[in-house]
């Protein structure tokens, strides 16, 4: 038998201590834990071709070409400079020297080459859909070839869906890529990856090419930086007060009083991008009726929402758009506001007559209906606010909570849904062509809207525009229309808010970008 | 009336008194929600969000603004609904079931006994979870999960009462003069079985009621706005520190009502004194 000494016993606990104390520092200088946006949990994979929800650890894994600031203008990131031909029917794009991959392959005009036709057949292939060609003008340029002008060409290119991956990597991986690996040029490397639970990245070494919105042009200050995932807000927010968790990517509204009376948090907030809203089932009774539609999407009392369930903080929303967007100013008698009076005027006419029990019928067909929605605190307040509204005006709605992982999928095996309460998250006008276009009936189009004048009006705007003008006159005639068919009820436009611990990192005060990308996490500092 | 003299003696204890209290009073609730609560539980008044408890609002308001005390008068009734009619379903279905396998025996038995030890392998809420995956969350998807869960439970006990009286001189002597299968089960041996079984079936609910309230704060159960308790309890988890209310009372609800039964059934199993009072009920 062996005996331990209290001599052992002593250097033993000295060395345990002396571990301890070096593994507690160097875990002190590097490591961050981030929370995702509790709409992003359950994000299936980082494969930015291919997938339909990416979350907000993309733009650390991979660079995109151009970033977009919060004053909507262009910063070049893989790309130094670009230009566009007067015509548009093409665009030459110079492109940064010594930028390498993870895996060690370089960055050139033959990435872009190679990147561009690997959108076709994808949901995403609309963002690359403009572009007929690309061909190489020497090892750092290449030019845009143009079926039809694309005014947006630099905001798709901004968006993480253009995130350029590996070729080497993507081409090995095939259908694992995003899931087992992602390999991009980011100042982060993918480490690990738990679908619904945890991300786990690691500072990118040899990083030094960050776009002109970073202070840092080097290397990321966290070296160890975990993304979590975390449906139910308030676990969130106990994790951030009780040091389980160094920020949140996004946080309700409701939550800001108690985290302003947190002395170790620090909040911030950004203009929004987002847009809650109802998708209305065009096809199936009784909302194949225009009259229903329109009933349903003037009950929703949408300042009633903002001002009990957001505090006031945020904005209400009367159109499909983000009020920042030029396409939004539309005609304002087409604007979707309150107005429950019209609402029974229309069910009245369309022959719904209320019945004693505040649910409207005809025919014998009580006016009862499907109402979906997913996991998570907030959806599930604010749908359970609209049920109380639509029961107001005499239609009953019962409610189904799927998960956010599956929702999606849903959608695209039956066509029977209904009403659903939904949420975007998108700074363009086109985000009406995503969720409205006949091309894709099911998902993501889950009002199911197949309308000839409306998809004439798409093409207009997608692929006739010549110059932003022309685009942005398409798109508001586009979302009119929309506007005007009642496929969808507008409810709420949230500001993008996040918080963090003081104590553990220093965030920059101001946040460049439309939302909290890499080129604030680079700047980003544990203290 | 001889069955109830037990009944009589258990409410004449002091816990079964107050239990059996305490029980009407869950009991009138459920039946007489309309008549008792002060407001509706389905309207909405969202300025007047998550209020304190007051003279207007005893228990305070939830998240939206509705009454906290008509919505747990309310919820009573889901949730007795709930586990009465799911172990009503679950007794006779498991009296049926267990007499038979024990009467005849043979491959019956060995399938059903089979059956059953596979699932009471399982902890109740984990059938239940699966079977609503299968079926689809709702009020009748947790009746149905809910029978299931406890099929085994009353099954094995009839089984095992069964097992024990069919040897009797008595069952005998009615086989020899000629009575059907089905006459010595349901006319004989069944109504000495019952007892256990009934109180079994007693003390289960409140483990139902306990099952439906888990089952709805993960939503899998009645579905808003009509209150569970569970449910409750579960959208208070987000109010937590706002309006501690809205998730204490209704915890309150369930334990109080689970202890009742608990400490009810306790009191009718001592007055009973099953081995003596077996054939007297």
């Amino acid at each position: 038998m062996r005996h331990f000494t209290k001599t052992h016993l002593l250097a033993g606990s000295m060395l345990a201590s002396a571990s301890l104390l070096a593994l507690a520092s160097t875990a002190g200088a590097q490591e961050a834990t981030f929370v995702v946006s509790a709409q992003n949990v359950g994000t299936p994979s980082y494969n930015p071709i291919s997938g339909t929800q990416l979350n907000d650890a993309i733009t650390l894994i991979f660079d995109r070409m151009v970033i977009q600031d919060a004053d909507q203008s262009f910063h070049g990131q893989l790309a130094t400079e670009w230009e566009s031909a007067p015509d548009g029917m093409s665009w030459t794009f110079k492109l940064r020297p010594g930028v390498t991959f993870h895996d060690g392959e370089p960055f050139n005009a033959d990435t872009i080459v190679w990147w561009i036709p690997q959108f076709a057949d994808t949901e995403n292939a609309f963002m690359t859909d403009a572009i007929e060609s690309v061909e190489v003008i020497d090892d750092l340029t290449v030019k845009f070839v143009m079926k039809n002008p694309d005014p947006n060409l630099l905001s798709n290119m901004s968006s993480g869906f253009m995130s350029i991956p590996s070729p080497k990597a993507f081409d090995e991986l095939g259908d694992d890529f995003g899931v087992t690996a992602a390999v991009g040029s980011g100042p982060y490397k993918l480490e690990s990856f738990t679908v619904g639970q945890e991300t786990v990245l690691v500072a990118n070494e040899d990083y030094a090419w960050a776009s002109d919105l970073s202070e840092n042009q080097g290397a990321p200050h966290i070296k160890t930086l975990t993304f979590r995932e975390i449906s139910e807000d308030s676990t969130a927010f106990l994790e951030l007060s009780t040091g389980g968790v160094d920020m949140l990517y996004s946080v309700p509204t409701d939550f800001l009083p108690r985290l302003e009376a947190e002395d170790s948090v620090q909040v911030g907030t950004m203009p929004g991008t987002g847009l809650f809203y109802i998708p209305i089932n065009t096809t199936v009774e009784p909302f194949n009726d225009i009259k229903v539609r329109e009933a349903a999407a003037f009950a929703i009392n949408q300042q009633e929402i903002l001002d009990n369930l957001y505090g006031g903080v945020g904005s209400v929303a009367n159109t499909f758009l983000i009020d920042s967007l030029l396409s939004a100013n539309v005609d304002s008698a087409l604007k979707i506001s309150y107005d429950p009076d019209r609402s029974n005027a229309v069910l009245d006419e369309a022959g719904w007559a209320m019945g004693s029990d505040g649910v409207r019928e005809k025919d014998g067909t009580r006016l009862q209906v499907a109402l979906w929605t997913q996991n998570g605190t907030e959806f599930k307040r604010v749908t359970e606010v609209v049920q109380a509204q639509l029961k107001a005006i005499g239609i009953g709605a019962d409610i189904t909570v799927f998960d956010s992982a599956t929702i999606n999928d849903q959608y695209r095996k039956g066509t029977d849904h209904q009403l659903a309460v939904r949420s975007y998250s998108w700074a363009n006008a086109d985000i009406i062509d995503w969720f409205f276009s006949g091309q894709r009936l099911g998902y993501p189009n889950v009002s199911m809207w197949n309308d000839a004048t409306a998809e004439e009006m798409n093409a207009a705007a997608m692929k006739g525009s010549r110059t932003w003008e022309e685009r942005v006159a398409n798109f508001t005639t586009y979302h009119e229309y929309v506007l005007s068919q009642f496929v969808f009820a507008p409810i709420y436009q949230p500001v993008q808010i996040y918080a963090y611990s003081k104590d553990a990192i220093s965030v920059p005060e101001t946040v460049r970008g439309t939302r909290l990308q890499s080129q604030t996490v680079v700047d980003i500092t544990v203290n | 009336m001889a069955a109830f003299d037990p009944i009589k003696t258990a409410i004449r204890s002091p816990r079964g008194g107050v239990s059996a209290a305490v029980l009407l009073l869950v009991m009138a609730c459920a039946l007489f929600a309309p008549l008792i609560a002060p407001y509706a539980y389905d309207i909405q008044n969202l300025p007047g969000s998550n209020a304190d408890p007051s003279v207007a609002h005893w228990m305070g308001t939830d998240e939206f603004g509705r009454d906290l005390m008509s919505r747990i008068i309310y919820g009573a009734r889901t949730s007795l609904t709930v586990a009465v009619t799911a172990i009503s379903i679950s007794v006779v279905a498991g009296l049926t079931l267990g007499a038979m396998a024990a009467y005849f025996g043979g491959w019956f038995d060995r399938a059903v006994t089979a059956v059953v030890d596979l699932t009471w392998s399982f902890p109740e809420i984990l059938i239940a979870l699966i079977l609503i995956a299968i079926i689809g969350p709702g009020v009748g998807s947790v009746m149905v999960a809910i029978s299931i869960a406890y099929l085994a439970q009353f099954t094995r006990l009839t089984r095992a009462q069964i097992m024990a009286l069919k040897n009797e001189t008595y069952v005998e002597a009615t086989t020899n003069l000629g009575a059907g299968h089905f006459h010595i089960i349901f006319r004989h041996l069944l109504p000495n079985a019952l007892t256990p079984v009934i109180v079994a079936g007693m003390l289960a609910t409140g483990d139902a009621i306990i099952l439906e309230a888990t089952l709805g704060f993960f939503g899998l159960g009645a579905q808003p706005p009509t209150p569970s308790w569970g449910a409750m309890m579960s959208s208070g988890t987000a109010q937590i520190f706002i309006a501690p209310w809205i998730i204490i009372f209704p915890g309150l609800a369930i334990a109080i009502t689970v202890i009742s039964i608990n400490l009810f059934g306790d009191a009718l199993i001592e007055s009973l004194d099953i081995h003596n009072h077996l054939r007297s009920v």
